[in-house]
């Protein structure tokens, strides 16, 4: 109904009226827009988490066989699907540990995991916990998620929001059975989990 | 008959055309039918007052329209406002952890998915654009139209019908409305707060009347400031420069309990004088303070109390008067919201304000609002969300009346009552989704009025949204409308008010589609055909005699056009925003009509408006900002194209101090923006300098 009343008019005031960089930008968005990928613009909450992320970065050691050339980047791993948009990947550009620049990846299964130091696990992989976390056993990365009943399966930290502030659970013992060791500036502010409790 | 002065700034021909928004006198000039003499001939001694036109066209603003809390979350969605990366990975992790999430992730999905042309200007982007005043700010959204008049007035629309005394346009400022019933607008010299303190501005194109009531036409502005616990700690700004002289400000936010947070500021400017055409300089530089306070209690996780208020004092001066006009005012609002569940809540606001103008020897007014609403929102069943109010409003208008014009009632109380629900319907669920509702509003002039809606979103994908609606929307009579007369005193023999003025009528069509089309950046496009009917006109009592005219209802029109804006984060450190409306406005004569200003009154407006910003982060902690903007000649003002360009460079040394350096309209000394060439004022280059430090 609208469009057609207004095409009407449109067409009644002559081709000036209108002009045809409108028409031009209006077909550019119908056809070219769509086929190109989309992806969501992260929410606040998920912008202050790429935050700790990044943070995380500065206060764990890992390991010196985790980095085997002084060159090679540190990799924070997104698995599943990415609820930071671009905000992760603005967050880290240009910044380094230690030499090592800071990289994103982004993993679709826990197979494709090959050099990883943070991996933050989606909420769309939460059912899939149980097989991701098992399968990472050994390896020098430090597993982040906020998904429910993360600690619980061996995860070592987890984004709690409580009362629209976001925590940290940190199980220790899990990092350091991976060979991490995290910073008591981070451990301080957090709480304190042992597995089995989430 | 003796010369006739140089009609400039003069005198209250142009005071009664413009101040009415009624342009008798410009559409007999035109016709050629010698009105100036008429009119003089007519028994007026007209000395050459100046800037009589101020007496009018501005006054002090305000409040009343209310209803509105629910609107910031139903329909208004805020976008997330947290500064860059680079800014955040400074924080500690303790300050990481103190920050409010809550806001988010819900309002900021329906942002993109809410059917009507919506944008938001954050703290951020205020920050960065350097604006020095809410209009400034405005400017920021392209689906306005934002005209600098002089030193203090601002003609501000969406979708056309700009004025000095625009009235169809909806402002609020935390739920209060800033209208005035003389002539449904807003008096955009007395809207102000700590711009540091506003969270973000709120600006839908197109019809919003089933929420927001009467006179949101074409368009609804609404200003959210922060909570108290949001602005925490202390801030100091101040600065100068050529056109904004002087300015300064401090806020301070503190805790009185775990619960109880608080703020109280303080702000005070300084502005120069604008020119007049010939360069020389129009004597109307103003000086105002303004002070206020917020209180936010939230007892408990389910209830938050808020109180806040404001007051202000400014001087502006008048071109050729020695007595500076006045304006002053204050406001106290009390909220109270209380939370069942994430989908359901209540709110009751209750606000009072006054203002006071007076521009000594013209006009003075002095408004007390009071303001009752109640809104509520809650789920019904799987699919439908609803969401109704109540509201009632009274209104104390008392003027001082000058022998050139008169408000006849001096005094006059209004009553306001309103009432709307709407339902949002979840057709299929997060893919259609359908809102209908409407407003019932009962006034003193025209009865009851009903506002309906019927808004489709269908979310085609999680990043693409295609919307329509179709609204009726009416603005109702102002006392402009209703009781102005000319002379002030019988047998008035230019304007005999408009005892019989209805509302005027809008049905608006809209259709809109979203789209982000690449992570880096989102476009959006809103076209819109929206049909008029009763529009104001001015109508001949004894035709074919020129005057005396009654105001009435004898013009239709329609117009169309469409709002296109792209937002493209080029890097993480250059964002790029671009504006481009386009408008075509058709007035006429009903028939029996004897109006043939075709809309010269009511309407002056560019076709095409063009808006640029660019901003980069830089290194050194140095931030770079331009913005352009083309807005198109205003026809029926002959008021030419122009381009202008602001710059913003700042230097953040650390996140709590900023040392930035402003320029605006640079591209002229200086250049027209807006008003018949008679009363024209023109905005000068500016350049002025600021330091803000946080505690």
């Amino acid at each position: 109904m609208a469009l057609l009343v207004s095409t009407r008019h449109w067409r009644n005031g002559g081709p000036s009226d209108l002009p045809g960089v409108l028409f031009a930008a209006l077909a550019l968005l119908l056809v070219g827009g769509l086929n190109l990928p989309a992806q969501p613009v992260a929410t606040k909450e998920y912008k202050i988490k790429a935050v700790f992320l990044f943070n995380f970065s500065q206060f764990v050691t890992w390991p010196t066989n985790a980095f085997p050339e002084t060159q090679t980047p540190l990799v924070i791993g997104v698995l599943g699907e990415d609820p930071f948009g671009t905000y992760l990947d603005e967050t880290v550009r240009g910044e380094e540990v230690d030499k090592h620049p800071l990289v994103i990846q982004h993993y679709r299964r826990a197979e494709e995991i090959k050099t990883c130091h943070i991996l933050f696990i989606s909420q769309s992989e939460t059912s899939r916990l149980d097989q991701i976390l098992p399968s990472l056993k050994g390896r020098s990365i430090l597993t982040v998620s906020d998904a429910e009943g993360f600690a619980q399966q061996g995860g070592m930290i987890r984004f709690v929001t409580e009362k629209g502030r976001i925590r940290l659970r940190i199980n220790p013992e899990a990092a350091k059975a991976a060979s991490l060791t995290i910073s008591s500036k981070l451990l301080r502010p957090a709480e304190i989990v042992a597995p089995g409790k989430d | 008959m003796r010369a006739q002065p140089p009609i400039r700034h003069g005198g209250p021909v142009e005071a009664l055309a413009q101040a009415a928004g009624i342009f008798a006198v410009d559409a007999a000039l035109r016709s050629g039918k010698g009105t100036l003499s008429r009119i003089r001939k007519s028994g007026q001694r007209f000395t050459p007052q100046r800037n009589s036109r101020h007496a009018w066209a501005s006054t002090v603003a305000f409040v009343a329209l209310g209803l509105v809390m629910f609107a910031s979350d139903a329909i208004a969605q805020p976008q997330e406002s947290l500064p860059p990366p680079g800014v955040m990975k400074k924080l500690s992790l303790d300050e990481l952890m103190d920050i409010d999430v809550t806001s988010v992730s819900k309002r900021s999905e329906k942002l993109s998915e809410t059917a009507s042309a919506i944008q938001v200007i954050t703290q951020e982007d205020m920050r960065r654009s350097g604006a020095s005043s809410i209009p400034e700010a405005l400017r920021l959204a392209s689906n306005l139209e934002v005209a600098q008049v002089d030193s203090h007035q601002w003609a501000i629309s969406a979708r056309g019908f700009n004025s000095t005394s625009a009235n169809k346009l909806q402002v609020l400022i935390d739920g209060r409305t800033v209208y005035t019933p003389l002539f449904s607008g807003v008096f955009w010299d007395v809207q102000d707060t700590l711009l540091e303190d506003v969270d973000r501005i709120e600006v839908i194109s197109g019809p919003g009347a089933t929420l927001w009531g009467a006179n949101a036409v074409n368009g609804v502005v609404n200003i959210i400031t922060k909570s108290a616990k949001d602005t925490q700690g202390l801030l100091v700004l101040g600065g100068g420069g050529t056109e904004l002289r002087g300015f300064g400000g401090a806020r301070y936010g503190g805790t009185l309990s775990s619960n109880l947070h608080y703020r109280v500021y303080g702000k005070y400017f300084d502005r120069d004088s604008t020119v007049l055409p010939s360069g020389r300089d129009a004597t109307d530089d103003w000086h105002m303070g303004q002070g206020g306070f917020r209180l936010d209690w939230d007892g408990s996780e389910a209830n938050l109390l808020t109180l806040q208020g404001d007051i202000y004092d400014g001087r502006i001066a008048q071109l050729g008067a020695n007595d500076d006009s006045v304006v002053s005012g204050g406001n106290v609002i009390g909220r109270w919201s209380h939370t069942f569940s994430e989908e359901s809540d209540f709110k009751l606001q209750l606000y009072y304000d006054r203002t006071h103008r007076n521009i000594p020897g013209t006009f003075s007014e002095d408004l007390d609002t009071y303001d009752l609403d109640f809104d509520h929102r809650f789920p019904l069943g799987e699919r439908n969300a609803i969401v109704w109010g109540l509201g009632y409003r009274r209104m104390d208008d008392d003027v001082g009346n000058s022998p050139v014009l008169a408000f006849l009632p001096r005094r006059l109380s209004r009553e306001l009552f309103s009432g709307f629900v709407q339902d949002e319907i979840a057709l299929v669920k997060d893919r259609l989704h359908l809102t209908v509702g409407t407003k019932i509003e009962h006034n003193d002039y025209t009865g009851f009025e009903f506002q309906p809606s019927g808004r489709l979103a269908w979310l085609i994908t999680p990043r693409q949204t295609a919307w329509t609606a179709v609204s009726r929307a009416v603005r109702t009579p102002s006392r402009i409308d209703n009781d102005l007369f000319a002379p002030a005193n019988p047998p008035f023999t230019l304007v005999q008010g408009g005892a019989n003025f209805v509302s005027e009528e809008l049905l608006s069509y809209e259709l809109g589609y979203r789209i982000q089309p690449h992570r880096q950046l989102s476009l959006s496009l809103a076209a819109y055909y929206n049909d008029y009917d009763n529009l104001r006109s001015v109508e001949q009592v004894n035709p074919p005699a020129p005057f005396p005219v009654v105001i009435a209802n004898g013009q239709e029109g329609e117009s169309y056009g469409a709002e296109l804006t792209a937002e493209y984060h080029v890097t993480d450190w250059w964002r790029l925003r671009v504006g481009y409306t386009e408008l075509r406005i058709h007035v006429r004569p009903k028939s029996g009509s004897t109006d043939t200003s075709k809309g010269s009154g009511e309407s002056h407006d560019p076709n095409h408006q063009v808006g640029l910003r660019s901003s980069w982060d830089l290194p050194w902690h140095l931030e770079c900002g331009v913005g352009f903007r083309y807005v198109s000649q205003i026809a029926n003002q002959r008021v030419p194209a122009y381009q202008e360009l602001d710059a913003r460079l700042a230097w953040r040394p650390t996140p709590k101090l900023e040392f930035s350096i402003i320029g605006q309209n640079l591209l002229h000394d200086h250049h027209p923006e807006f008003g018949a060439l008679t009363s024209r004022h023109e905005i000068e280059r500016g350049v002025y300098g600021k330091v803000t430090w946080r505690f």
